[in-house]
């Protein structure tokens, strides 16, 4: 008996090319049906909620896979799109150059921060975050650095030549620029979802639940939560380089802890368990927003939803939306079975 | 296989364990550890282990100073512990747990392990949700896997009943035996302890007391005077 369990397949033979086909019918009436019927506002705001999305989606990685709540995804967000103008200005970098630069001048920091602070308790982690969060924010207004990041004010980027075939006026065209975002929450959602099903996935899940035990069962529980921390700080840096890339533009707002909140409460929107539940997430809150605010009560109105979503449904939208199918499919299959 | 010399570990100024010397050897035989409350009997298997560093002495593993090694280091070169509280992976099933620590140790056999602890019926069931006393078999079947040399375990009958504990005691006997492996076992139930164990060391108040077969201990005045009293 034991035997058969350890053999046992996973998922039904036909159910994986029935989810690829869907899931690729799904991303190309994703990419096409908005800048069709889709004003460039309601384009505008989708854009926004994408990337908002994306970001929800490594902030929620780290959370449900790890156990660790992170408040600084935004000086990542913000500090990549701060080094790709300052590369294109300052060190005349091609646009490819300054995108491969910034990215990886995050992952070092990351790498480095990760090295510093993943050892700590959720608490402290979650602190050090948002310290060294602040830190960063605080850095690009000190006025002995204005030459480089314009103080207050930012900086424009308005670079030369193509990215991907791309010039500057397409990553600025609200149509063009949907695709981009679009097949950029894509990946990103297929990268986290290959980093839970992976050995990675598994390992960071024990180790959030008994990391006692997995350490007296030899793992290393260090090396798993610095790679998950890069892994979603590159992912929070590449989103940041969208964002800068779109608004041609990068200013202190960018790294501000509103961001990092407004990421996080995206993810608990959408629900922190899963690729969908961040973007949805991030789309939501982007389109709420500014509802809200046409009633001039912004904060008022998040706040009221942020109770509403966490007290009614703490697993979010999707995850919510999971549950109540779940019982269902499984009384279907109960009744196939019996058939 | 372990050479344990002079070891002390202190909380603060209470003194746990006072150079405390133990030999325990891989010749197949269960060596019980026992004392009153405060003895410094998990004390010790924590220091053993890597838990908790000493504040003296020396912890020898096949002739290697092993004291400041990782606990980690010490399970993948054959080092392995069950903890007095169980410590399962709760939201996991059974065999998930188990197929992640065999992938790690690079053991292909640990259906073996599964079938010497009694688990086949519960491979699919999340732990949290199993009775305690198979969890508590969940636990050794955790430190088995990968076949360790030394097996640590801290009393494995906590939460049993003492017909469990001595049948638990019994399924370790044999493991130890037909494996020939070296095994600590720290336990109150003194019944089973002197039924399964070849030898027992008797710990008080952070000292070592005595270390003999059963019927040495149980004919040992101090033991008697210290710990056993009447009832032996």
């Amino acid at each position: 008996m034991a035997g058969a369990a350890i053999g046992a397949s996973g998922a039904s033979s036909w159910r994986m090319p029935l989810i690829v086909s869907a899931s690729a019918l799904l991303f190309v009436i994703g990419a096409a049906a908005p800048t069709r019927f889709a004003g460039e506002f309601v384009l505008r705001l989708g854009e926004e909620g994408l990337l908002l999305g994306i970001l929800a989606l490594s902030v929620a990685f780290l959370m449900n896979q790890a156990g660790l709540v992170a408040l600084g995804a935004a000086s990542v967000y913000g500090g990549a799109g701060y080094l790709f103008a300052i590369a294109m200005s300052e060190w005349d970098m091609t646009a490819i150059e300054a995108l491969a630069v910034s990215l990886l001048i995050v992952v070092i920091y990351a790498a480095f921060l990760g090295a510093l602070i993943v050892r700590t308790n959720p608490l402290a982690f979650m602190m050090l975050t948002l310290a060294a969060g602040e830190m960063v924010s605080h850095s690009v207004t000190l006025e002995g650095l204005r030459d480089y990041t314009g103080g207050a004010d930012g900086l424009v980027v308005n670079f030369k030549g193509s990215i991907f075939g791309m010039q500057a006026a397409d990553f600025a065209n609200a149509s063009r620029f949907w695709i981009v975002a679009w097949s950029a929450a894509w990946i990103a959602g297929l990268i986290i979802w290959a980093a839970r099903r992976s050995r990675l996935g598994a390992i960071l899940r024990a180790v959030r639940e008994n990391e006692e035990r997995m350490r007296f069962s030899g793992f290393n529980t260090y090396a798993p939560r610095l790679t998950a921390f890069v892994l979603v700080n590159a992912i929070a840096g590449a989103c940041g380089l969208l964002h800068v890339l779109n608004a041609g533009f990068v200013s202190p707002d960018s790294l501000g802890l509103s961001v990092s909140t407004n990421t996080l409460v995206a993810a608990l929107i959408g629900g922190v368990d899963g690729s969908i539940g961040p973007i949805v997430g991030g789309l939501a809150f982007s389109f709420a927003q500014d509802q809200f605010g046409a009633h001039g009560a912004t904060q008022l109105f998040t706040g009221l939803a942020i109770v509403v979503f966490i007290v009614l449904l703490p697993s979010g939208v999707v995850g919510g939306l999971l549950e109540a199918l779940q019982p269902r499919a499984r009384a279907l299959a109960r009744r196939r079975k019996d058939a | 296989m372990l050479a344990i010399e002079k070891l002390s570990v202190s909380y603060g100024r209470v003194q746990a364990l006072c150079e405390v010397d133990l030999e325990i050897r891989d010749d197949g035989v269960l060596h019980g550890v026992i004392g009153p409350n405060g003895a410094g009997k998990s004390t010790l298997l924590d220091a053993v282990c890597g838990r908790r560093r000493p504040t003296g002495g020396a912890v020898r593993y096949r002739g290697e100073d092993i004291t400041r090694r990782s606990v980690a280091w010490r399970r993948r070169h054959g080092m392995a512990r069950s903890f007095q509280r169980t410590s399962v992976f709760q939201n996991l099933t059974v065999l998930e747990q188990l197929r992640l620590v065999a992938q790690h140790l690079g053991d292909e056999r640990f259906e073996d392990v599964i079938h010497v602890m009694d688990l086949g019926d519960y491979l699919d069931q999340k732990a949290g949700r199993i009775a305690y006393g198979v969890q508590r078999r969940v636990d050794v079947a955790l430190a088995l896997i990968g076949r360790p040399q030394l097996l640590l375990m801290d009393e494995p009958g906590a939460g049993l009943s003492a017909v469990e504990t001595l049948r638990l005691f019994q399924h370790l006997r044999d493991l130890v035996g037909e494996r020939k492996m070296a095994a600590v076992v720290v336990e109150h139930d003194v019944d089973a302890v002197f039924a399964c164990c070849g030898k027992v060391t008797v710990l008080d108040l952070g000292r070592h007391l005595a270390t003999g077969t059963p019927s040495e201990i149980r004919a040992d005045r101090r033991v008697v005077a210290a710990y056993l009293g009447s009832a032996a």
